[in-house]
């Protein structure tokens, strides 16, 4: 019973904040090249449908061409940060922008510190 | 007291009394085993009492059976005789106490008097009857009971699947309806199998309204941290495996099992909306290229299994949209 209505209380709660004033987010990034990073995923996330409608405009050869021309425009004001082109795949603990394997999002050096100290979930060293 | 007994017997022969049988086994176990003196006593105690209320209740229903074919009384003299042979009639002796209740309760109704009360009198000899017979240690035939019983009266057990049944909705194994049945055909134990609620193990669990309502628009701050905080205390670390595991599907961590594959997609659209996307196409020119243009926008449209139907429907309108702006420059060409 008391379970119950705190389950009922928590998802009222979640229900609410949304409602509520902007809530001071604290959240840690390595630095500033990662929190610009962070940013510019979210801008492209945001404008992903709009540039994809207007790319579909630019790249095809039934439309005339002055309505391409002016969809090149258009896509040339958007914002900067809106292209997915200006994402770097950062090192996800240290943000180093080089040396990144795609699957564990890691560089090469921590990969290398969790793989030597076994913490790394079928990564063996080769040897063959 | 053997002599007054078998003149008892004599008399009782067509009653189907069980006091004057089981004083008649008595006697003869007490004449078998001298050790049961005391027991003897005491039976013969209680069949003299027996013996006594009868004897009052024949001469009664003598003088009144004299009286009755002398003088043909009013209805209110006639119930209560009436009622005293009824009662001998059933051979066990009630309580003149009762009958005389009986009568009265049975004259304040409005409705036919002499049925009620033959329907009262007929009730306490069936409670005499149990209570005989629990007396006896013999077993109670409840159903028999109830199902005589003119008042209607349903077990709890029954009355509270009743409850249980008509809020929630009861889903049979094959998902159809099933009506709670209350017939011969359901156990009437406090356990039943159609009792209680259901574990939805195997059939998707079919959304239930909740009992508790809240009249409160938005529980406030304090109240969630309230609950935050008992929350936090009550929360005991798991014990085992099991618990462990729970806690982690509560979480979302693990996955639940059966794996449905449609979890957090809830596209309750048709195929044929997906696919027969030309509707939407009605506020485009019929012809010329962008009419083309559209029509393979739509057919592109129709092979993608990753967008939802309002995701293509805002595709289409984008589009739609965008043209309409563009009509002055279109035009120019």
């Amino acid at each position: 019973m008391a379970a119950a209505a705190l389950c009922w209380a928590l998802r009222a709660a979640r229900q609410v904040l949304p409602s509520s004033c902007p809530r001071q987010v604290r959240s840690y990034h390595v630095d500033w090249r990662m929190l610009r990073d962070v940013k510019r995923r979210k801008m492209a996330y945001e404008y992903a449908d709009e540039r994809l409608r207007i790319n579909a405009i630019r790249k095809n050869s039934i439309l005339p061409k002055e309505l391409q021309e002016a969809a090149d425009k258009e896509i040339a004001a958007l914002p900067r940060d809106s292209c997915p082109v200006r994402i770097r795949n950062r090192c996800v603990l240290t943000s180093r922008p080089r040396g990144v394997k795609r699957r564990w999002r890691l560089s090469r050096i921590v990969f290398r510190h969790f793989a030597d100290h076994a913490q790394m979930s079928g990564v063996q060293r080769a040897m063959w | 007291t053997s002599s007054v007994l078998s003149k008892d017997r004599d008399k009782s022969a067509a009653s189907k009394d069980s006091t004057p049988e089981g004083a008649a086994k008595r006697q003869e176990d007490a004449a078998e085993t001298p050790k049961q003196q005391l027991l003897d006593i005491i039976g013969s105690m209680k069949v003299e009492v027996s013996y006594r209320k009868k004897l009052q209740q024949l001469k009664a229903s003598e003088n009144k059976k004299q009286a009755q074919d002398k003088l043909e009384g009013p209805d209110s003299e006639g119930s209560v005789p009436r009622g005293i042979t009824e009662d001998t009639q059933g051979g066990r002796p009630l309580n003149p106490e009762l009958v005389k209740a009986a009568s009265a309760v049975a004259s304040s109704l409005p409705r036919n008097k002499k049925q009620t009360e033959s329907e009262l009198l007929a009730q306490l000899r069936r409670h005499e009857e149990t209570t005989d017979q629990q007396r006896k240690g013999g077993t109670v035939n409840l159903r028999n009971v109830i199902s005589e019983m003119t008042v209607k009266r349903r077990s709890p057990a029954q009355w509270a699947a009743r409850k249980s049944g008509r809020i929630s909705l009861q889903l049979d194994e094959d998902g159809q309806r099933m009506r709670p049945e209350r017939s011969s055909a359901q156990s009437m134990d406090s356990r039943s199998l159609k009792v209680g609620k259901r574990l939805n193990i195997f059939t998707k669990a079919s959304t239930e309204p909740e009992h508790a309502l809240k009249t409160e628009s938005s529980p406030t701050i304090w109240d969630l941290e309230f609950a935050k905080e008992v929350a936090a205390v009550t929360a005991q670390p798991p014990r085992n495996g099991f618990e462990e595991m729970i806690q982690w599907t509560k979480e979302g961590i693990l996955w639940e099992f059966p794996i449905d594959n449609e979890v957090g997609m809830e596209d309750d659209a048709e195929f044929h909306e997906h696919i027969f996307l030309e509707k939407h196409l009605e506020g485009f020119p019929k012809e010329g290229p962008i009419r083309h243009f559209m029509e393979l926008v739509i057919c592109g449209l129709s092979k993608n299994p990753y967008l939802s139907v309002k995701q293509k429907v805002d595709h289409i309108e984008w589009f739609q949209k965008y043209f309409e702006e563009k009509k002055e420059l279109l035009q120019e060409i």
